[in-house]
């Protein structure tokens, strides 16, 4: 590895930006991304910044079973991101569609089919010590080496 | 509070200010022992007793599948919603998640299932699907006709003169195979769950 | 010659403000705002379809999925109709720990709001203070019910666990500190300069236009309007429970009453524990049939279930009426117009505190 890829390497993974984009969830996932934020499970000081702007983040959290009044805008949103980039579903919902998953409702799990998703963090909701601990294991590898595998 | 430029200066100046400044630590990232996490196995012995099963609000949360000789409950995790119904309805005590078990052991606690058959008559063709689908019609009786004919009089319900009769409704598993397989939705299982615990006896609390 | 130019600014499902996703469509005259209207319908999931020939053990779930913030009051308000439909009497002590799960919860989304709206008004150091304050409450929901969100601690004839002595004593030991905390905060907010030129005459609800438009919740209290369905419950009236009010009718109002419900609250839990009463927490009953309305106070305003449900407990038809709907209504046909920039817009529309998910379940 060259001594620029090195750097590259290193850099992404101290430094991420955070987007979330919530496709119709109850909230409970979204009442705990917020609690890693607090003081307490302290995201910050890991290098990772939460400031919901699609445009200039690094990662998007995707939270909630998809709803039909996402449609084609999730898509959108994924295509709007600049590389490098990644999309982590946090919670039931978008890897199964949780308790909404029955005959009759509107939603139409996993996320998986709509854009792609690199790491998943099960529970409902998980706790802020298991997505920090998801984040953590999964912030060295998923920006290794960007630009070998995606000529 | 004082707005000086001096009392600023003296603020930042305490030792206890600088060494929390310099050794604060964020809280450790472990889960308290509290928290009703996803059950895991206790190592009792499953006794297929299947009431987990019956118990689980989530489709496709928990199946009891095959493990060496015996059973074993098999939790998916994209699905479980982390309720622990199932911890509380085993009979077993084979599932464990957070405090449920020694809450359950302290005060007496438990669920109690029983399950109700309804028919409409009206929409009943009197095909006897639901009775050959049955698994424990299937126990008691394996050579049950075609129709749902059976001459054994344990069976849970059977067709007699082309109308269904349910003889045994308190054999009832509650799995909904009749329900599935009904062609016209006619039978429906009801699962009905009370939280039950036992009265406390004088001089104890 | 000047003319104005009319614009029209959406602040769209994503925002660094808003935590759910809503488009408020503003129209605006320069900078001040003439007319606005909400547009949602991005979080519809169909619950009440789902809900439709399922027991109690699995539409509790769904119902405490309608919104995770106030997961406990829609947990309450459901088990309620249904032992008002079937008749089943809950032991006193269940009733307690009822109101001590209820009243926990209450007071995390109270903090939560008033974290919202510190955080879109930029002052994020009382902010973030809050949401401290907020873990230590989270920790002892946590405690008393085993999970700190969707808790699932209430069922038909009483409740899933008891409280052990040693952590009712932890509990109190716990409130006390909170409510340290929470003076120097609330009095870091009531007194703050910047603060109040961001939040004292913003956003004015005058009580004519309050009863327009039939708000509920804090929002209406803040307008002098002193509506409470607590008033109503048994168990509540036991404890001797006086709503709050404040005459002033804008942002700071309704923050204010907010924080003065998070005192109420935990004058109530000590209350509570105080009296805690002996005896068994689960009373038994199967649910049979009926059909019935039953409402509660949620932490956003009142909480309506229209229940009809079958011989074995089975629900035939549900209806859910939620208290955000009113007071988006309100907020943007009342609270926005007129304010004098879009700071202002999303600012007023975050303290009336609304939960999208709630509106469209």
């Amino acid at each position: 590895m060259t001594l620029l890829q090195r750097i590259k390497n290193k850099v992404r993974s101290r430094s991420i930006h955070v987007a979330y984009v919530d496709v119709g969830s109850c909230n409970g996932c979204d009442i705990e991304v917020l609690a890693c934020l607090a003081p307490r499970y302290d995201i910050e000081q890991y290098g990772i910044f939460v400031h919901n702007n699609p445009r200039e983040a690094d990662v998007l959290l995707v939270i909630g079973a998809y709803t039909p009044g996402w449609e084609e805008k999730l898509a959108m949103v994924w295509e709007k991101i600049p590389d490098p980039k990644a999309a982590v579903a946090i919670g039931n919902c978008p890897i199964s569609g949780c308790l909404f998953d029955r005959k009759g409702s509107f939603v139409d799990p996993p996320v998986k089919k709509h854009i792609p998703i690199a790491a998943e963090v099960p529970g409902c909701p998980p706790r802020p010590t298991e997505i920090l601990q998801a984040i953590l294991s999964v912030r060295d590898s998923v920006f290794a080496n960007w630009e070998e595998s995606h000529p | 509070m004082g707005l000086s430029l001096v009392w600023y200066l003296k603020e930042f100046a305490r030792t206890e200010w600088i060494k929390k400044f310099l050794f604060a630590k964020t809280a450790p990232l472990v889960t308290p022992s509290h928290f009703r996490g996803f059950p895991e196995p206790t190592g009792k012995t499953c006794q297929h007793a299947l009431f987990c099963m019956m118990a689980c609000p989530a489709p496709g949360a928990i199946e009891v599948v095959h493990a060496g000789d015996g059973w074993m409950p098999r939790i998916h995790k994209g699905h479980c919603i982390r309720c622990g119904l199932c911890v509380e309805a085993c009979p077993n005590g084979v599932l464990k998640s957070g405090r449920i078990l020694e809450t359950m052991e302290r005060e007496g606690t438990s669920l109690l299932f029983s399950f109700r058959i309804a028919i409409d008559l009206e929409l009943c063709t009197g095909c006897g699907n639901c009775c050959t689908a049955c698994p424990v019609n299937k126990g008691i009786d394996a050579q049950m006709g075609a129709g749902g004919h059976s001459s054994n009089d344990e069976v849970i319900m059977r067709v007699q003169k082309g109308d269904i009769v349910v003889i045994h409704e308190d054999k009832c598993t509650g799995c909904k195979t009749c329900e599935v397989s009904c062609p016209t939705g006619a039978i429906r299982i009801a699962r009905i769950l009370e939280g039950y615990q036992q009265p406390v006896q004088e001089g104890l609390q | 010659m000047k003319r104005t130019v009319d614009v029209n600014i959406p602040l769209g499902p994503i925002h660094p403000c808003f935590k759910e996703p809503a488009r408020l469509k503003c129209e605006a005259k320069g900078e001040r705002i003439v007319a606005a209207e909400v547009e949602l319908g991005y979080m519809k999931k169909g619950i009440e379809r789902i809900m439709k020939g399922r027991p109690w053990q699995e539409v509790m779930f769904l119902a405490e999925r309608v919104c995770g913030i106030c997961s406990v009051i829609h947990n309450m308000v459901f088990i309620e109709a249904m032992e008002q439909i079937s008749g089943i009497t809950v032991p006193p002590r269940a009733a307690y720990l009822r109101v001590i799960a209820n009243e926990l919860d209450r007071m995390q989304s109270h903090l939560l709001a008033n974290f919202s709206y510190c955080y879109t008004i930029e002052h994020e150091t009382l902010g973030m203070y809050l949401l401290d304050l907020r873990e230590q409450v989270m920790d002892e929901l946590e405690r008393l019910t085993g999970a700190r969100v969707t808790c699932a601690y209430i069922i038909p004839g009483g409740v899933r666990c008891d409280i052990p002595r040693t952590d009712a004593e932890l509990l109190q030991a716990a409130l006390d500190r909170i409510e340290r905390d929470l003076h120097r905060y609330s009095g870091m907010f009531a007194e703050g300069p910047m603060i109040a030129l961001r939040s004292r005459g913003v956003g004015i609800l005058t009580q004519e236009a309050a009863h327009r438009a039939h708000v509920v919740g804090p929002t209406a209290r803040a307008s002098g309007i002193a509506v409470d369905c607590r008033v109503n419950h048994p168990t509540y009236r036991h404890l001797g429970f006086v709503p709050v009010s404040r005459p002033d009718c804008d942002n700071f109002a309704r923050i204010m009453v907010r924080f003065d419900e998070v005192f109420q609250s935990i004058g109530l839990i000590r209350k509570c524990l105080t009296d805690l009463p002996k005896g068994v927490i689960r009373g038994g009953g199967v649910c049979k049939a009926g059909e019935t309305r039953y409402s509660g106070e949620a932490p956003r305003g009142e909480l309506t279930y229209f229940i009809k449900s079958d011989e074995f407990g089975r629900i035939i038809e549900i209806q859910i009426q939620t208290p955000s709907i009113m007071n988006i209504e309100a907020c943007c046909h009342e609270m926005i117009i007129g304010a004098d920039s879009i700071a202002d817009v999303t600012s007023t529309f975050v303290s009336a505190d609304p939960c999208i998910a709630c509106t469209e379940r």
